[in-house]
């Protein structure tokens, strides 16, 4: 059927063309129709509050919106290409936020822990040998299961107890659960107390090797689990190179982190503060890899699995967080060029950012660089960013491709599965870094993920789950309303015929925005900017 | 020495028996026709090969080496090109990108493009067009054009013909005995006046076994063998 019409249109190509104009008026009748009534109630909106306000409130509408666009960016990415809803997004954003304010508050931890996980990497750079070992304990059929098992409890003992051995700087998750309140001063003075090193008369070269011999264990045991191995690939010098790189890497990182915490602490927090965003982004990327490559990718011909085992990790990393960081919530000091103060701050106009205030008075509108300058400036830049990485660069064409076709992409020789693992940590990467972004406006708490994840769904539904842009959209139209919201709580609507103006209080927002993504899905089942039906 | 030797392979999709027992050779230069009725399991021998639809049992050998076990995009690497039943352009990208997808290495589109525009001139014209809005007959030589960006040493090319007006089937007749002329081909034909003009030998395939092979200038002329496997 598609055949004869596509011949239909080479050979008579002018009323079929017509046809396809008149199509794509009609369809976008009822997207014009929405933009417009939209667009009505914004200026309706904007009529009753004060000239002096409206461009306060857009910049603050732009700032909320470019968060939840930091949230929904990257679950879009990893939605509309791979057809994965991965619940665990908001944790990653979350642990983003905490992993950032470890490494902008204490750098010398961060170290620490950093010696350690470097190791454990290290083994599963050999993977290719682990799999032809594994293979070998699978041929003890009888045994094998058991064996497998027992090597990963063994490996998982191994490190557990080595781990405890490696020196760290402050880290009693106990103490600080407690007292955060002290801790956070206890920081700002310098007088944290390093855990005298080590501890039970462990050499370091030992815990070295038994954490080694842990995770190699670990990595064999998980390898022998696999049922039928396939091929695997031989072992290349790129393997080597990477276990050993790790772990030279890891023992020369533990023999200058003396000097190396004195340098990171002698920088400007906004130096720190720009490392913690690489670094918890690399991180967060890091683990959505493997994610997608030990938990997702066994399980693509069952979405619900896949949506169950990404909720399980989202709680795992909520109980992890808690649990290494204390329950507590944490502030972020803004970086210190967005946290000047000082004679004749708050300054008149934008300028005033140059002469180091934090807080600038615009149009009459009173804006703190930080939140609604910088935040929104990254989220631009971001959208710019992801959409020049799939419409100009290779990477971006074989994402493109891979959704619609993955078996034709292997089939001209791109690993397809490579490409997907990709997807997945640059979605997870976004999603640390909106963390660490938002940290210092918003501060840090646990259940930070999960109520940014809502929201950023509800953005993504209105703007139309297919599309990238839609979703930079949905979260400003989301960002408008919340901030609207709240301006007329503080000056209060008046309604024909009765005495008192209604106030609508902040909590109504949640609800306004599930109201107007339902009211826009009842016009454009697509959303916004989405393409067909899903 | 053929370039590519299929020898009694099994081929499983699900608990589906598909091919049970399938033997091709392709010599080095030929046109091998695969031949057979609706579901004999022509196309699955094709992927058989890619290892989209990995073989259960049997032996697929390349250029002397066994590439059964291996992963998909890696037996592409070797040198395989490959032109699906339903050529597969991917909608969301334009011709051009199209083509430079399926690049090995940088540049070859632009090393290989005299070669594809030769072929295929109206592609010249379409480059910067999105995929889709192609008719069904451009896309089809879209599909052709792609598996020839890289240096391929095998083309597997399925039913180039279908669902084209003639007039563009004799195109697509000409532009692959053209550029049969420098690589081997195996073809999956349904349309026989196709197979028979393009093929130098063929393999009947039926109920997933190959059940007879020969030169095609002999095929042409026994009626009861086409009557038997080909008619309807």
């Amino acid at each position: 059927m598609a055949d004869t019409k596509q011949i239909d249109q080479i050979e008579s190509p002018g009323p079929s063309r017509n046809r396809r104009i008149a199509d794509a008026i009609k369809r976008n009748r009822a997207r014009a129709t929405v933009l417009g009534v939209l667009a009505v109630l914004f200026l309706a909106a904007m009529a009753g509050i004060e000239a002096d306000q409206w461009f306060g409130t857009i910049m603050k509408a732009l700032a909320a919106g470019s968060v939840i666009f930091l949230v929904a960016s990257g679950f879009q990415l990893i939605f509309g290409l791979m057809d994965v809803l991965n619940l665990a997004h908001g944790e990653l954003f979350m642990l983003g936020a905490y992993v950032g304010w470890t490494v902008y508050t204490r750098f010398d931890t961060f170290l620490d822990v950093l010696v350690p996980m470097l190791l454990v990497a290290a083994p599963f750079a050999l993977l290719p040998l682990w799999r032809r070992l594994g293979a070998r304990v699978a041929a003890l059929a009888r045994w094998a299961r058991s064996a497998a098992w027992g090597l990963i409890v063994l490996g998982g003992g191994l490190m557990l107890l080595s781990i405890t051995k490696f020196p760290l700087v402050i880290w009693n998750a106990e103490d600080f659960a407690k007292t955060p309140a002290n801790y956070s001063v206890q920081i700002d003075l310098g007088t944290l107390v390093p855990l005298p090193e080590d501890v039970f008369g462990w050499p370091m070269a030992v815990a070295i090797v038994v954490l080694l011999a842990g995770a190699s264990a670990l990595a064999l045991g998980l390898s022998s689990l696999r049922k039928h191995a396939g091929a695997v690939p031989p072992l290349g010098r790129w393997n080597l190179i990477g276990a050993a790189g790790l772990i030279v890497a890891s023992v020369a990182l533990h023999l200058v982190r003396g000097p190396l915490n004195d340098w990171v602490f002698g920088m400007s927090t906004t130096w720190r503060f720009f490392i913690a965003l690489i670094v918890a982004s690399l991180l967060g990327a890091g683990l959505g890899a493997l994610i997608e490559v030990v938990l997702i990718r066994p399980l693509y011909d069952r979405p619900i699995y896949t949506l169950m085992v990404t909720l399980g990790v989202g709680f795992v990393i909520i109980e992890t967080v808690k649990e290494l960081w204390g329950s507590s919530n944490f502030t972020m000091a803004r970086p210190a060029a967005f946290n000047g103060s000082g004679e004749g701050c708050p300054a008149e106009g934008i300028g005033g950012f140059f002469s180091g205030c934090s807080t600038l008075v615009v149009f009459g509108s009173r804006l703190r660089v930080y939140n609604e300058g910088f935040v929104v400036v990254i989220g631009i830049l971001v959208l710019i960013g992801v959409s020049l990485l799939l419409k100009r660069t290779r990477i971006g064409m074989t994402i493109r491709a891979g959704v619609q076709d993955p078996e034709m992409v292997e089939a001209l020789g791109i690993n397809v599965r490579r490409v997907f693992t990709m997807v997945f940590a640059l979605g997870a990467g976004l999603a640390a870094f909106g963390g660490v972004l938002a940290a210092p406006s918003i501060g840090l708490y646990t259940e930070m993920g999960a109520l940014f994840l809502l929201t950023a769904i509800v953005a993504l539904a209105i703007g139309g789950l297919t599309s990238f842009p839609g979703v930079a959209a949905g979260a400003l139209l989301i960002g408008l309303l919340q901030q609207i919201i709240i301006r007329f709580g503080q000056t209060g609507i008046h309604i024909p015929f009765v005495a008192e103006p209604f106030k609508p209080s902040p909590t109504l927002v949640p609800a306004a925005s599930i109201i107007l993504m339902i009211v826009i899905l009842l016009v454009l089942p697509a959303g916004l900017f989405g393409r067909g039906e899903r | 020495m053929s370039l590519l030797d299929l020898h009694d392979v099994h081929t499983f999709i699900g608990k589906f028996h598909i091919l049970e027992g399938v033997s091709v050779e392709v010599p080095q230069g030929s046109v091998v026709a695969l031949l057979g009725r609706n579901g004999a399991g022509k196309t699955t021998t094709l992927k058989t090969i890619l290892g989209l639809t990995p073989a259960s049992s049997g032996r697929v050998v390349f250029d002397g080496d066994d590439i059964v076990e291996m992963r998909s995009f890696d037996i592409a690497a070797m040198g395989i090109g490959y032109v699906p039943e339903h050529r597969a352009i991917f909608a969301d990208l334009s011709v051009e990108e199209n083509l430079r997808i399926a690049e090995r290495r940088k540049g070859d589109l632009e090393r290989r493009e005299e070669l594809i525009f030769g072929l295929f001139p109206d592609l010249k014209r379409l480059i910067g067009l999105p995929g889709t809005s192609l008719s069904g007959g451009q896309q089809q030589m879209l599909a052709v054009a792609r598996a020839l960006v890289p240096e391929n040493r095998l083309l597997l090319i399925d039913e180039p013909s279908e669902g084209l007006a003639p007039v563009l089937i004799e195109q697509m007749i000409e532009a692959i005995a053209r550029l049969s002329d420098t690589t081997t081909v195996l073809l999956v034909e349904q349309n026989f006046l196709v197979a028979s003009r393009l093929g130098t030998t063929y393999v009947i395939i039926e109920e997933g076994r190959s059940v007879k092979t020969g030169d095609m200038t002999d095929l042409v002329d026994d009626d009861e063998t086409i009557q038997r496997y080909l008619g309807v």
